[in-house]
């Protein structure tokens, strides 16, 4: 599903080159439930950009449901967002002049669904809020928003699923839930890979790929092996 | 800390979005700048009045006598020479002034066939003469002592310039007299040329030639006689005094010369010239009102977007422990400083905008002394306007930042994830189409402060473009109407003025002898005042074959032959006087007394009937009725259609060369003088709308800018799922649509009001003579939906590359 190739992603600040990702070989299979781990700067947002096409690198090449990225052009790289990744966002990025359908809509829309508005109103239900759809984004909660984000995501029907620190801005309850969700997106068809700093939510996944320094320091099963969401704390 | 610190931080704020703050600048100076030009013209137009009528050394009195009367030359002057404070009178100068036609096709380098009515004005020369109103020579030179009796004359300058005469040159007068003009020159009676049937700069259709008084005497045939004195006063002299003095001395000793005094104020240049001024300065205070308005308006909005958009900055400034008022300082000295810069950009625009003004109307009223410097009182109201509103927009988000609980403040998304508006209000209803066409709608209702802001922006502009063009299109409908009505029927009619009265069957003889015309109807026209209930009304009187004439008024209420002897006012004349259809009114008319001798008398008639036409100083009564002017079987005026096959040109050259017809004019031109006259204003009013549109462009390209920046994290997760460009674009460009409908259907409607205050209140002081029909025409309404909604609606494309530049991820990360 996702294979990246010696990918490098260097940025120039003065006349310092700053290497966020460099040489980083990964694949990921569909229907995988992938954690990416690393401290503050390790490249894990580049590289979740890289995968999602909002970013280019600067060496490799990226390779995502059979899709070449590398040296796609600006209008490839947006059908590429369209039709194959979703995102899910630490802070949620709602769009606040739409209702919680209507944001789910949003999803639906953006890749050319029929019965969109039926279609939202059915994921809607099942990310728990079937009661809240009619609000906009200020009157829900936190995990509420995050849930409509969720759903906005799967709105699209896309095969992949990059949520960036999604539990970040939550409380511990609510951001069990929502790893749950995530956890149960991944399937036969959907591949779901999540950044975060927090290696308690890495407990959760199928393969923990870790970063340091722009480099992949390990890939594999949770050192302890997948723990039910349920015992996970912090 | 130390004030240079915020100082330096302001800057960095203000050079961090220097474009926003140039254009919210602009805009600030635009409004300022505006209300300045415009509010200083009625400063201008005084000092420059004062300056030149005293320069030319326009008359304190006048003495003329009635039509068709004459005195020996210096019998005036002895007469007046004799009253009691003779010695305050400075300079008294005779003249003889009589209307004629004035060809100057041979003039003319464009082969133009100009023939126009006028008037001969004999004026002492030599020895600088005349003093009294003496000529600003334009163009070649002055008349000489030399030049007494000569076939030599000047026409007045706003004529020759209108027709683009050459310096020198040959016209000629009624009756094929060759007259060599050597030079053209502008005089105080004629800093604005006006028509005794209501035209105002009227130069197209009238001509007046200054010879000197033998040539003038030689000319008409009035050896050694004048009809005319003007006279001048030492300063201080009781002006009232002296003109009771001569007028009791008139009517003793030259009762059969029905002679008035009159004032300058009675001179229809300088009444008008100056009792313009308040009116004008209104209409131009409210348009500069209302441009003030929409750019504060603007500014206010905009301003206050920009301090918005540090509430994090704040909320981190809070948790750290900073006082209030400290955190305060920067974004005040952000709005301080936009809004300063905004005052230095109006005194440029103040400058130009008076510099185009000066210009404009030098070119429009031609006085020797111009000049527009820069009012600082006039400037500094709209400054102050300019310098606070958008200083105090800056104070309300600071405020509100203030607060919120700092933890609120710094989070982020708050301000995405705080209250949605009006959208709530909107949730129910089902928009078609899909969450792309609902979101600009719903974005629009999410931000109604900010919304209403830019709309009423626009709205202002719209109201300013509206009331201007506005003004135009019911100007243009009424001088329709007009034209309309004097065409009913007879559109090819022309009116020949006899140079004084005549036996009616001779005129008709004298018009028919050319044999260029087919009808001729001989009428009466006489100068008359309505009176009534303290309202005094100056008219034009015709004297018509109301029953049987092949033109006559359509009349709207009452008896279309104009009863027995009653007379026929225009609509608004009777409702000015407070009469209807069968009151009676005070009519005050000359009463011809002996041959040449007129008397003014009064007498109470019956209103017969209400006209149509707009003109208020039009008024009809039967011929049957010159009885009563001393006139029974005399005319002044043959109305005749051409000939089958002859030209209107062909029938004014044929008839221009009879002795006693002073002028042949189609009976539309008066139309035609009052579309000149408003051909004139369009400059000004251009400057006018040309602000306006600027002010909505600045309005629109920095409300979108700014829209662009605050929606950047929304387009941002649009780019992510991959949006296109242009769909993000059409919504902005959709919003941008909504919300410039919104300002320009306001607009529209106070545009609408503003012209009804503006007919209804404004015009009746500074028209009052013309009967104003509200209309906004087609043109009036594309030139609004163009400024305001498709400009508006197009301004987010301004945003096209930086939206196509963006960098999706950092924005992503970006913390509003």
């Amino acid at each position: 599903m996702i294979e990246l190739e010696r990918v490098a992603r260097h940025y120039r600040l003065g006349a310092m080159t700053v290497k966020a990702l460099d040489g980083v070989d990964l694949r990921v299979a569909p229907g995988e439930f992938v954690v990416v781990l690393g401290p503050s700067g390790s490249g894990k947002t580049t590289l979740l950009n890289l995968i999602g096409a909002l970013d280019t690198p600067s060496d490799g090449r990226i390779r995502v449901a059979g899709r070449e990225l590398t040296g796609a052009s600006r209008g490839e790289l947006a059908r590429f967002r369209r039709g194959t990744v979703s995102f899910i966002f630490q802070t949620f990025n709602l769009f606040p002049g739409l209702t919680a359908l209507e944001n789910v809509q949003f999803g639906a829309d953006v890749t050319g669904k029929r019965r969109a508005r039926e279609l939202a109103a059915e994921v809607l239900e099942q990310v728990g809020l079937g009661l809240r759809m009619g609000h906009f984004p200020n009157a829900l909660s936190g995990g509420e928003q995050q849930r409509v984000a969720i759903a906005r995501a799967l709105a699209t029907r896309n095969p992949v699923l990059l949520a960036d620190e999604p539990t970040g801005e939550l409380d511990f309850r609510t951001g069990v839930a929502i790893l749950e969700l995530l956890r149960t997106q991944a399937d036969g068809e959907r591949t779901v890979l999540v950044v975060t700093h927090n290696r308690e939510i890495s407990r959760a996944a199928d393969r923990v790929v870790e970063l340091s320094s722009g480099r992949v320091v390990a890939d594999g099963p949770p050192r302890a092996g997948r723990a039910p969401i349920a015992e996970l704390h912090w | 800390m130390a004030a240079r610190f915020w100082l330096r931080w302001s800057w960095r704020d203000l050079r961090e979005r220097w474009l926003q703050v140039v254009v919210i600048a602009l805009t600030i100076g635009l409004g300022t700048g505006t209300y300045a030009g415009l509010g200083s013209t009625s400063v201008w137009r005084r000092d420059a009045n004062d300056a030149s009528y005293a320069a030319l050394h326009m008359f304190d009195l006048r003495v003329r006598l009635a039509p068709g009367a004459f005195a020996a030359a210096g019998r005036l002057a002895d007469l007046v020479g004799r009253v009691d404070h003779a010695g305050a009178i400075e300079s008294a100068e005779e003249r003889l002034i009589l209307p004629t036609g004035v060809d100057a096709s041979g003039a003319s380098s464009d082969a133009l066939t100009i023939l126009v009515p006028g008037r001969i004005v004999g004026v002492p020369v030599g020895n600088g003469l005349p003093r009294v109103g003496a000529f600003d020579v334009r163009a070649g030179h002055g008349l000489t002592g030399a030049d007494a009796g000569e076939a030599v004359g000047l026409p007045e300058y706003h004529f020759a310039e209108h027709y683009g005469l050459p310096p020198e040159g040959a016209i000629r007068l009624s009756g094929g007299a060759r007259l060599d003009y050597v030079g053209q020159v502008l005089t105080p009676e004629y800093f604005l040329v006006t028509t005794e049937r209501g035209g105002l700069m009227a130069e197209a259709n009238f001509a007046a030639v200054f010879v000197p008084l033998d040539t003038a005497q030689a000319l008409s045939g009035h050896a050694g006689q004048v009809n005319d004195l003007v006279l001048t006063l030492a300063g201080g002299a009781d002006r009232a005094v002296v003109q009771g003095e001569i007028e009791r001395a008139l009517a003793t000793e030259a009762p059969g010369l029905g002679a008035t005094v009159e004032t300058r104020e009675d001179d229809q240049a300088y009444h008008v010239l100056y009792q313009d001024i308040e009116g004008d300065q209104q209409f131009w205070n409210l348009f500069a009102a209302l441009i003030l308005a929409g750019a504060t308006l603007a500014a206010f909005n905009l301003t206050s977007r920009i301090v918005e958009a540090q509430r994090r900055e704040i909320g981190i400034a809070m948790g750290l422990g900073l006082p209030g008022t400290a955190i305060a300082v920067r974004p005040l000295l952000v709005g301080a400083q936009i809004a300063l810069l905004g005052i230095v950009f109006g005194v440029a625009v103040g400058l130009l905008i008076g510099e185009a003004m000066r210009r404009l109307l030098e070119e429009l009223v031609p006085l020797p002394a111009w000049s527009a410097p820069f009012q600082p009182r006039v400037f500094a109201e709209g400054a102050a306007l300019g310098f606070f509103l958008p200083f105090a927009a800056t104070i309300y988000p600071v405020w509100r930042a203030l607060r919120v609980a700092p933890v609120e403040a710094i989070r982020t998304g708050y301000l995405a994830a705080r209250g949605g508006g009006l959208a709530s209000v909107a949730r129910r209803w089902r928009l078609p189409g899909n969450t792309f066409g609902r979101m600009p709608f719903r974005n629009v209702l999410r931000t109604p402060r900010r919304t209403l802001l830019t709309a009423l922006g626009i709205a202002a502009a719209a109201t300013v473009l509206v009331g201007t063009a506005g003004m135009l299109d019911s100007f243009f409908v009424t001088i329709d109407r007009g034209e309309a009505e004097v065409l009913r029927g007879a559109p090819d009619r022309l009116t020949v003025d006899l140079d004084g009265f005549a036996p009616a069957e001779r005129a008709v003889a004298l018009v028919r002898e050319p044999g260029v015309v087919d009808e001729v109807e001989p009428a009466l026209r006489v100068g008359g005042t309505l009176v009534s209930g303290g309202t005094e009304l100056d008219v034009s009187i015709e004297l018509l074959d109301l029953a049987g004439g092949f033109w006559r008024p359509t009349v709207t209420q009452g008896d279309a032959t104009g009863g027995s002897g009653g007379i026929i006012v225009a609509e608004k004349a009777a409702r000015d006087l407070g009469v209807r259809v069968g009151d009676e009114v005070t009519v005050r008319h000359p009463r011809r007394v002996g041959e040449a001798g007129f008397e003014t008398v009064e007498d109470r008639l019956v209103v017969a009937g209400l006209h149509a036409n707009p003109l208020r100083f039009l008024a009809f009564m039967d011929l049957g009725s010159a009885g009563l002017m001393g006139l029974a079987g005399a005319a002044n005026v043959v109305y005749v259609t051409p000939a089958p096959g002859v030209s209107t040109d062909e029938v004014k050259r044929a008839l221009f060369a009879q002795p006693g017809v002073a002028s042949v004019q189609p009976v539309g031109s008066t139309a035609r003088v009052f579309r000149d006259l408003i051909d004139d204003f369009l400059g000004i009013l251009g400057i006018v709308q040309l602000a306006v549109v600027g002010l909505a462009l600045l309005i629109a390209f920095n409300s979108a800018s700014i829209s662009a920046d605050e929606r950047a994290r929304e387009n941002a997760t649009m780019f992510a799922f991959g949006v296109p460009v242009r769909t993000v674009l059409r919504m902005a460009v959709v919003e941008g649509l909504v919300i410039g409908l919104i300002g320009t259907v306001v607009g529209l409607g106070l545009g609408r009001i503003v012209l009804q205050w503006l007919v209804d209140v404004l015009l009746p002081g500074t028209i009052p003579d013309i009967t104003v029909s509200i209309a906004l025409s087609a043109e009036t309404f594309a030139k609004a939906f163009g400024m305001g909604v498709v400009a508006v609606g197009l301004a987010p494309l301004l945003t096209a590359r930086r939206l196509m530049r963006m960098d999706v991820p950092s924005t992503l990360r970006v913390v509003e």
